[in-house]
């Protein structure tokens, strides 16, 4: 049955990450003089704390040492911390779902042995997925309802050397998490000749030899959270470092999850939270200006997109934790995910620019979290292939359109 | 019905271009990149602008400035702004309260403020009129609340003006030779009644400016605060009379008016820019070895873009024509909070083109967003719009009543 009413686990961790977002993370990420000269960089005792309190591990199963959240649970919890600082909020969210895909799903026993503990037990421990490649085209755009869309060829290789190890030759980029993470799952075509089908995953640690990392920043990289760069020279790694069946292909881990609409959401509803504090404390026209219907009903509206905005992303969630759901039609097959990002991001930028707008002249200034907001609502709305391609991907499932195989 | 321009609008429209193009673009970027908001400005290009016309082009002739007309000043506004908006601000600044000189200085006045203004490229004008309790209160003042608004307070002393109290976000306030400042001299009335316009030069003593408010947008403009300790007004340098500031300050002056006309001319350029910036993205970027614009999607944003950007354009020159024939009509508001829908949505609509590169926003249509963003709380939020209608729309005999 449909149901929304939280556990009491749940609340409990909702309540829990809340609190700590207001004692530990916001006294940090909305320092002044932090927002002030725009610095975006890590805050890593912060981070730690987060990971100390099962954040970073959440969705790998209890087996494995984690909280083994569902899904459902993992976007309630990514909003909270968002409400705080995309950055940390990306960064914990990435480990955390690629934790689960990673150590729950893909690795073999022998690979557990070997990585798990030290992943457990280090609070910086990140996790990457690499998997775009510089000057290959992402964008649905142009192939919309064509044959050829899809992700291109692969030029990152991976050759065998004898039995025992890999070659890893090429490069990588927009590798979010990539300047924090130890372990990387790096997708590489194992056997060129045969194209799509030849893709791979292969894990990489962070010091193998061959393997440079250079972190994206500047005011205008477009992503929350660290990206990075990597550029792979004879980078070998063991044999046994091939994460699940050779050519098993693209897209066993998924780009992103409904954590990402979570976490626009999270920033909409700081800056909702702000602007609703400040109209209750700021006078003009001789009344607080919460009482002026201006403001009032722009404060409505914002919970109004909110609201429907956080209802979309938990059905969503909810469907990832109930498949079955899904296969006996009680909800729907469109592409729910997209839906939500949609919704989320154009949603949410509205709400942020409304909330600046609360404060007057104060919402545009940098040392105040309202332009960060803004900032941060922007990113979500054009980061990756953006809500243009999101939507081209809806279209295409309304009438079933289906590449080619090998080319989805 | 004519729609052209004469020589005179072509000729300041041309350079305009050309000094934009030449000048404003090529440091655009560098200056808004500049972290610290006291340094994103430069006298350099303020002192070759004025040595073209841009700082004095409002002063009439009588006068010793260049007297061009309205469309001109909106054509020449827009020109700046598809170069730099924040740069061209800067630049007509001086021309709303050069108006305003012209229209309520007296000679006496004019003679000792318009001659240093026109004779030294770095004198810059502000005005002062928000404060930290006073920004809906001051543009649409509470009926029920007759105290609030401006709080500087301003008493008589022999031949003197004694002014005391604060200013915040004031235009050109790190900059400028000469402020114009509401001061409240009748604490006892409305902020209509009892408030009286000085001219503050910077070098009063008792006064000097505070922070430069680091901005999103608009960084090369110096938006400060002012600080008044018993700072001392010569009686002579009251504008308009005691208790006039509202009277002398409003529709009257043309410094009101042009004040609309300004924002609104302003986010024409930045249209312009987005426009132009939009297309070039169209036609160089390749997806699948298809240029952008082959796409319909990016087709059909580039005609929303110019749609809503011709029609800013015409609603800019149609109030810039009332004005040059003393027509006084709603549009002027109207066009001003027209211009905040249109410069967000034009900027905002530049960058679903352009997207990020390789994780990288476009960096010249990135900005155009955050100087769009400024607008939201000067030309069309709620209480300029309430007060397009209280002014301008409502019947006189109800208007006359707010």
């Amino acid at each position: 049955m449909f149901n929304l009413h939280l556990s009491a686990e749940q609340l409990e961790i909702r309540d829990t990450v809340r609190d700590f977002v207001t004692g530990e993370v916001k006294p940090v990420t909305l320092k002044s003089d932090r927002l002030d000269s725009c610095d975006r960089s890590l805050p890593l005792d912060v981070l730690d704390k987060a990971s100390q309190m099962g954040l970073r591990t959440l969705s790998v199963s209890e087996d494995n040492g984690g909280a083994g959240a569902d899904t459902l649970t993992s976007v309630i919890v990514a909003e909270e911390l968002a409400t705080g600082d995309a950055d940390v909020a990306a960064t914990l969210t990435e480990t955390a779902r690629l934790g689960h895909a990673v150590f729950d799903t893909l690795m073999n026993d022998e690979q557990r042995e070997r990585f798990l503990n030290a992943f457990l037990e280090d609070d910086r421990f990140h996790l990457a997925l690499a998997e775009r490649e510089p000057d290959a085209e992402i964008e649905l755009g142009i192939n919309y309802h064509r044959p050829q869309g899809g992700p291109s060829p692969l030029k990152t290789t991976a050759v065998r050397s004898g039995n025992h190890e890999w070659v890893i030759n090429g490069a990588k980029t927009c590798v979010a998490n990539g300047p924090v993470a130890k372990l990387f799952a790096v997708q590489v075509a194992t056997d060129p000749a045969s194209g799509r089908n030849g893709v791979s995953t292969i894990l990489v640690p962070r010091d193998t030899p061959g393997l440079t990392i250079r972190e994206a920043n500047g005011g205008l990289a477009w992503h929350h959270g660290t990206s990075a760069e990597l550029v792979f020279e004879d980078c070998r790694v063991p044999a046994e470092n091939l994460l699940g069946a050779e050519g098993a292909g693209h897209g066993r881990i998924e780009r992103d999850g409904p954590q990402f609409p979570a976490m626009n959401l999270g920033i909409g509803r700081a800056a909702y939270e702000a602007a609703l504090d400040y109209a209750q404390i700021r006078t003009q026209g001789g009344r607080l200006i919460v009482e002026h219907q201006a403001i009032g009903s722009k404060l409505a509206d914002i919970a109004v997109r909110l609201e429907v905005a956080r209802h979309t992303i938990w059905y969503v969630a909810w469907a990832a934790d109930h498949p079955e759901a899904v296969a006996d039609r009680s909800i729907s097959a469109l592409p729910l995910k997209d839906i939500a990002r949609i919704f989320t991001s154009e949603a949410v930028h509205e709400i942020a620019k409304d909330s600046a707008e609360v404060f007057g002249a104060m919402g545009v200034m940098r040392d105040m979290p309202l332009q960060k907001y803004v900032g941060d609502a922007l990113i979500f709305l054009h980061s990756g292939s953006g809500t243009s391609d999101a939507r081209l991907r809806v279209a295409e499932s309304l009438v079933g359109f289906q590449r080619p195989a090998g080319n989805a | 019905m004519d729609f052209s321009l004469n020589d005179e609008q072509r000729e300041w429209q041309m350079k305009a271009r050309k000094f934009a193009e030449d000048e404003i673009r090529p440091i655009s970027l560098e200056r808004d990149a500049i972290g610290d908001p006291t340094k994103t400005f430069t006298w350099e290009i303020i002192k070759k602008g004025s040595k073209l016309g841009f700082r004095t082009a409002a002063v009439p002739k009588e006068w010793g400035g260049h007297g061009t007309d309205f469309v001109t000043q909106a054509l020449v506004m827009a020109e700046l702004a598809r170069g730099d908006s924040a740069i061209s601000k800067t630049f007509s600044q001086c021309w709303k309260w050069s108006h305003l000189i012209a229209a309520v200085c007296n000679d006496e006045q004019k003679d000792r403020f318009l001659k240093p203004f026109l004779a030294d490229d770095t004198f810059v004008l502000g005005k002062g009129i928000t404060e930290p309790n006073g920004g809906s209160d001051n543009r649409l003042p509470p009926e029920d609340a007759p105290k609030s608004g401006i709080r500087l307070k301003a008493e008589r002393k022999g031949d003197e003006w004694i002014l005391n109290g604060e200013k915040v976000f004031i235009a050109n306030g790190s900059i400028a030779k000469l402020f114009f400042i509401d001061a409240r001299t009748d604490p006892n009335v409305t902020v209509r009644q009892g408030t009286t316009m000085f001219m503050v030069p910077n070098t009063t003593p008792g006064f000097r400016y505070g922070k430069v408010f680091n901005k999103r947008g608009w960084r090369f403009y110096q938006n400060a605060e002012l600080i008044f300790e018993d700072a001392r007004v010569p009686d002579a340098n009251v504008v308009g009379g005691v208790n006039g500031s509202e009277r002398k300050g409003g529709d009257g002056s043309g410094g009101d008016l042009f004040g609309d006309l300004e924002l609104a001319a302003n986010a024409l350029g930045v249209c312009d820019s987005a426009c132009e910036q939009a297309m070039e993205v169209a036609l160089t970027r390749t997806q699948g070895g298809q240029r952008l614009i082959d796409q319909q999607l990016v087709q059909l944003r580039i005609n929303k873009m110019h749609m809503l950007t011709e029609a800013l354009r015409s609603y800019v020159l149609r109030v810039a024509w009332e004005h040059d024939h003393k027509i006084h009509s709603a549009n002027a508001g109207l066009v001003m909070n027209y211009s905040t829908d249109i410069i967000q949505t034009v900027t905002e609509t530049a960058m679903e083109i352009a997207g990020p590169v390789g994780g990288t926003m476009h960096p010249g249509i990135e900005k155009l967003v955050r100087d769009g963003m400024i607008w939201t709380h000067l030309a069309g939020d709620a209480v300029q719009r309430m007060r397009t209608v209280r002014r301008h729309i409502l019947p006189k005999t109800k208007a006359a009543t707010h």
